[in-house]
């Protein structure tokens, strides 16, 4: 399991915490504060929602949080774990063994069909669940043999969400999962992501321009200029079903 | 039209490397054509000029003895310009503290000034004078080894008898460019040497006053040289004379032609190779260069550039790697074609040889570099003038994944994910993996064709030197011995065996086609001269019967059983039909053999001995050689393992020289195959590597899809680049051959897995090089886009 622990990642503690994360892109002379000081606490098993105008820095912070990307100030934890002091090397590890992602370009290899997109990951996971069951889950087992050119775009963002609840990771990182799909396949795939945080206690990390999703969220926050300007707690999660688009 | 050109600048910074690559390859071409024409018409034009300042002759004949007076006949026979008739005399010299035999040739110059024929060139002192007969001129190469200089005394002995010579000049002629010592295959300055003495000198110290042995002649220019030669036989029989021949057969001529001839050979066969996978480089990086310019040249196209605008666009791309590879190859060929030249003139001798770069020769080398990179970018130069701009505009087709008999082979064999990413890459683009494969399957080739010259110098060595040659000395006599000669030989301390051998020179014929050679004899228990065939076995002497060196059978198109005729050169001239009773393969000459008794019918003479071959007991090797050094009726001692040594310095010098040139060159065409594959790949699937990034794979298992399918294509290459390699080597090998050697092709196991190896290596290192970009994938960037 390499250095990254997942004692203090179970129900009732903490997922994520962080510090003061701050980022700055450099490019030439000019400075893009893309973070500028995120205080967070993300509780596990919980379902979150992050809210914010264009270039207020979500897809930043969800990077970090998933090991893509580094901050360049502050600190952050995952669970006991510093991430913010593993090579790269060892948060490959860790998404390898924890995260899950959703992007809103699904990203799926266009040789490999639906079925061999999942089993990219169950490949390498510690405890997956065979591919055809994750693609059962997102209602396309059916489907197990087509490559992404002969999927709709809604089944193909399916076929991603089947991918990374396969390894039962235990965050699930999603970034405008519905930006490219309409209403009914947006909540069919909503579903999915509040199924995996059911069945399985995953945490689940979900950036959207969409209000109406915020609903679903046990937390919502909101962004402003690379900060978190409020945090919202919503008491009575609503099903995805009931979300108004 | 101007940002256009900057958009060519910018794109050839961004593709440099892969530019470059393939800038290498092409640049391989021009330096193998520049270095080998340029050193071909180096040679060629050189040894015309000197032909034609020192008057080589046209025809040559040797006879026993005729008087001057015949000189004048032959002049009048009808195409001949001028004759010059001399004496051509072995001598063997002595060197005090020196116990190897060094032997000369004195060639008469006429007393009263230069001869017309022939004309030795001073580089230092004069010509002899009449009035002193020990003066004489050395051949610069045998001063030079040997350190002789104008003043130097030599003790010579000439025609059984001792004499000083006084080395008054220093020179050379075009007959001796090459000098070989009778019998020797390879020249060795130290023990061989030509010389230029006075006539009246020589008539004196061999017994010919007013008589001479040899004779050149030049021809009116359109005169038929066949017809002066059957003049010159008739006129020339009653003295002895054994057979007119032309340049082709004059071995100095000889030798040096078989050199232009493999260098032709070579600018046939090696440019042709760099060209062909250039082109399909050109071909496949243009390819995609314009698939993922789709948009911008649908932009482009529709801010109302036309549409040849855009397609020279890409020409000038495909071009300027051209350029690029005319400018460095030119360079590099120059170099090489100058180092080469070097190496010639240490065998060959001209008063003047160096590289001369010749405007024309650079100028045909750019021209086959840009039509090569003007073909390759064809295909998409068209595709680009052809896509209208609705249609660049719109997104590019999804890559169609169909299941196909490569996926379900897949699933049948339990691939993981990565690997059905591999191979189904592979079977989206067969073209492209048919280029890399038989880039790098060329390569390979290339490589093996060129180290299997070693294998072939190897084994003619080994046949010619250990197997066939089993003496240590070959003692030529004076003039014909009888058996008394042999005993005085193997009398002396030290000889464990001597055997006699002769050669006759004669003209066979079958039909029309006529053949000048020798005829030798060996007793028929001879165990120190063996022919020996292709496979390494000896070939016991027919009874009977001719047998022939499997280049002369097809020369005369003889096969067993067949008969040709004989007719004796010199001496009797007997003429008599015999039978080829077998046929033998051999790599050096194209010679006949008999036995004996049948030498002795055509003629009719009891078996005198010419020549006999000795084997000694190494330890008393320089006693004996002293022994011989002395003795009147021995006219040369040829030392079998001095040959080899200069043999194989030759092959060290000449042929590593150019197998190191090739080896470089066929490794840029697997690093320029490779890298530009690579590259290609990368950019492809860096969108997809990123995403398994992302999905937690290291960066070594990232590196593995790219490495993978470069490591299925390199390995399906290999043992193409051997079947390849066979084919090439086996053409080369016959096209390097000629009547005075013949290349075995006789690849060793070795040459296979050194060529394999060099090449995996080049594509390997390359194909990492390249992989290392991994570290750089910007997982965030790539999942901004769709693609
Ligand atoms: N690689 C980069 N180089 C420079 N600036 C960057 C880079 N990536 C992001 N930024 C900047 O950082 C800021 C935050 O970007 P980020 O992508 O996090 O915004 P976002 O909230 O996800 O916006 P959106 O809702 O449009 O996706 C933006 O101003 C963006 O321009
Ligand atoms: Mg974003």
């Amino acid at each position: 399991m390499g250095r990254v622990s997942t004692a203090g990642a179970g129900a009732g503690g903490l997922a994520f915490s962080a510090e003061g994360l701050g980022k700055v892109y450099k490019t030439g002379d000019t400075e893009v504060r893309a973070l500028r000081g995120v205080d967070l606490a993300i509780p596990t098993g919980e379902i979150l929602v992050l809210l914010g105008p264009s270039g207020s820095g979500k897809s930043t912070l969800l990077n970090i949080i998933g090991g893509l990307d580094r901050p360049t100030s502050g600190k952050l934890h995952y669970g006991e774990t510093e991430l913010t002091c593993l090579n790269d090397a060892d948060l490959t590890r860790f998404r390898r063994d924890h995260v899950g992602f959703i992007f809103q370009f699904y990203n799926l290899i266009p040789s490999l069909t639906a079925e061999e997109n999942v089993r990219l990951v169950t490949d390498i996971a510690v405890d997956p669940m065979p591919a055809a069951d994750a693609l059962a889950l997102v209602g396309l087992l059916d489907r197990r043999d087509h490559y992404p050119a002969q999927l709709s775009g809604g089944e193909q963002q399916r076929v991603a969400v089947a991918r990374a609840i396969a390894k039962r990771p235990s965050v699930l990182l999603c970034d405008e999962p519905t930006g490219a799909l309409d209403s009914a396949t947006g909540i069919r795939v909503l579903e999915a992501l509040a199924q995996a945080n059911r069945e399985l206690g995953t945490t689940v990390v979900i950036i959207t321009h969409n209000a109406g999703i915020a609903a679903m969220a046990d937390r919502v926050f909101r962004f402003l200029d690379g900060r978190i300007a409020r945090i919202e707690v919503n008491a009575q999660p609503a099903q995805p079903s009931a979300i108004s688009w | 039209m101007r940002s256009l050109d900057l958009k060519l600048v910018r794109d050839l910074w961004h593709l440099r490397g892969q530019a470059i690559a393939i800038a290498l390859v092409l640049a391989a071409a021009t330096a193998t054509f520049v270095m080998s024409l340029g050193v071909h018409r180096s040679l060629a034009e050189t040894r015309d000029a000197y032909y034609a300042r020192n008057h080589f002759g046209d025809i040559f004949v040797g006879m026993t003895r005729a008087p001057r007076s015949v000189v004048d006949r032959i002049a009048a026979i009808p195409g001949v310009r001028r004759a010059e008739g001399g004496i051509q005399q072995y001598a063997t010299l002595n060197f005090p503290r020196r116990v190897v035999p060094v032997r000369a040739l004195l060639n008469a110059v006429e007393p009263d000034g230069p001869n017309h024929l022939n004309q030795v060139t001073l580089r230092q002192g004069r010509l002899p004078r009449a009035s002193d007969p020990g003066e004489v001129v050395a051949d610069e190469a045998f001063a030079k080894a040997n350190g002789l200089a104008v003043g130097s005394q030599i003790e010579a002995l000439i025609y059984g008898r001792k004499q000083n010579l006084r080395i008054v000049g220093i020179g050379l002629a075009p007959n001796f460019i090459y000098a070989l010592a009778p019998g020797d295959i390879i020249p060795d300055d130290e023990r061989f040497g030509v010389f230029w003495i006075g006539r009246k000198a020589l008539e004196a110290a061999t017994d010919r006053t007013e008589a001479i042995n040899s004779l050149s002649l030049t021809l009116e220019r359109g005169a038929s040289g066949s017809d002066v030669i059957h003049a010159l036989d008739s006129i020339l029989a009653p003295f002895g004379g054994s057979g007119a021949y032309g340049r082709k057969d004059h071995l100095s001529h000889a030798f040096l032609d078989n050199e232009l001839m493999q260098l032709s050979a070579m600018t046939r066969v090696i440019p042709p190779v760099f060209l062909l996978v250039a082109v399909f480089l050109v071909y496949i990086v243009l390819g995609r260069m314009i698939r993922t310019e789709r948009t911008q040249i649908g932009l482009i196209k529709a801010f109302g550039y036309s549409d040849w605008a855009i397609g020279r666009h890409y020409l000038k791309f495909a071009l300027a790697i051209a350029l690029l590879a005319t400018v460095m190859g030119t360079a590099a060929g120059i170099w090489m074609g100058d180092a080469m030249t070097r190496l010639y003139a240490q065998y060959y001798r001209f008063p003047f040889l160096y590289y001369r770069i010749s405007l024309s020769v650079i100028v045909a080398a750019a021209a086959l570099s840009f039509a090569a990179a003007a073909l390759g970018a064809i295909g998409g130069v068209r595709s680009a003038v052809r896509l209208t701009p609705a249609v660049a505009m719109s997104p590019p087709p999804p890559p169609a994944y169909r299941a196909g008999t490569v996926e379900r082979l897949g699933k049948a064999a339990g691939f993981s994910a990565i690997g059905h990413m591999i191979v189904r890459h592979i079977a989206r683009w067969p073209g492209r993996a048919v280029i890399t494969v038989s880039g790098v399957a060329l390569s390979g080739g290339l490589l093996f064709a060129t180290t299997q010259f070693i294998d072939s110098s190897r084994t003619m060595i080994d046949s010619f030197f250990f197997r066939a040659q089993r003496q240590d000395l070959t003692v030529t006599f004076t003039e014909p011995r009888n058996a008394s000669a042999l005993y005085a030989l193997a009398q002396v301390p030290g000889v464990l065996r001597v055997e006699p051998t002769r050669a006759v020179s004669v003209k066979l014929s079958n039909g029309k086609r006529i053949e000048r050679t020798a005829i030798e004899s060996l007793p028929a228990n001879s165990q120190l001269g063996l022919r020996i065939d292709r496979h390494g076995n000896a070939v016991a002497l027919p009874a009977s019967g001719l047998m022939l060196s499997s280049q002369l059978a097809s020369k005369l198109a003889v096969r067993i059983g067949d008969r040709v005729d004989v007719e004796m050169l010199g001496g009797r001239r007997t003429q008599r039909s015999l039978p080829v009773a077998s046929i033998v393969d051999e790599f050096v000459g194209a010679r006949a053999y008999s036995s004996e008794q049948t030498l002795e019918s055509i003629t009719r003479d009891a078996s005198p001995v010419g020549a006999a071959l000795v084997r000694i007991d190494p330890s008393a090797r320089d006693s004996i050689l002293t022994r011989l050094r002395d003795a009147p009726m021995i006219l040369g001692v040829t030392e079998k393992a001095a040959a080899l040594v200069k043999f194989r310095a030759m092959i060290d010098d000449n042929m590593l020289t150019m197998i190191a040139f090739y080896v470089a060159f066929a490794s840029a065409i697997a690093v320029g195959v490779v890298y530009n594959s690579a590259r290609i790949l990368f950019s492809e699937r860096a969108h997809e590597l990123a995403t398994l990034r992302v999905l937690g794979y290291f960066r070594s298992e990232v590196g593995l899809v790219l490495l993978g399918e470069l490591g299925l294509l390199v390995a399906a290459s290999l043992p193409i680049g051997c079947f390849v390699g066979y084919g090439m080597g086996q053409l080369m090998t016959a096209m390097f051959s000629s009547d005075l050697f013949r290349l075995p092709f006789a690849p060793s196991r070795a040459s296979y897995g050194w060529s394999s190896v060099i090449v995996l290596i080049a594509a390997m290192t390359t194909a990492l090089t390249v992989a290392r970009r991994v570290q750089k994938l910007d997982m965030v960037r790539v999942l901004k886009g769709r693609e």
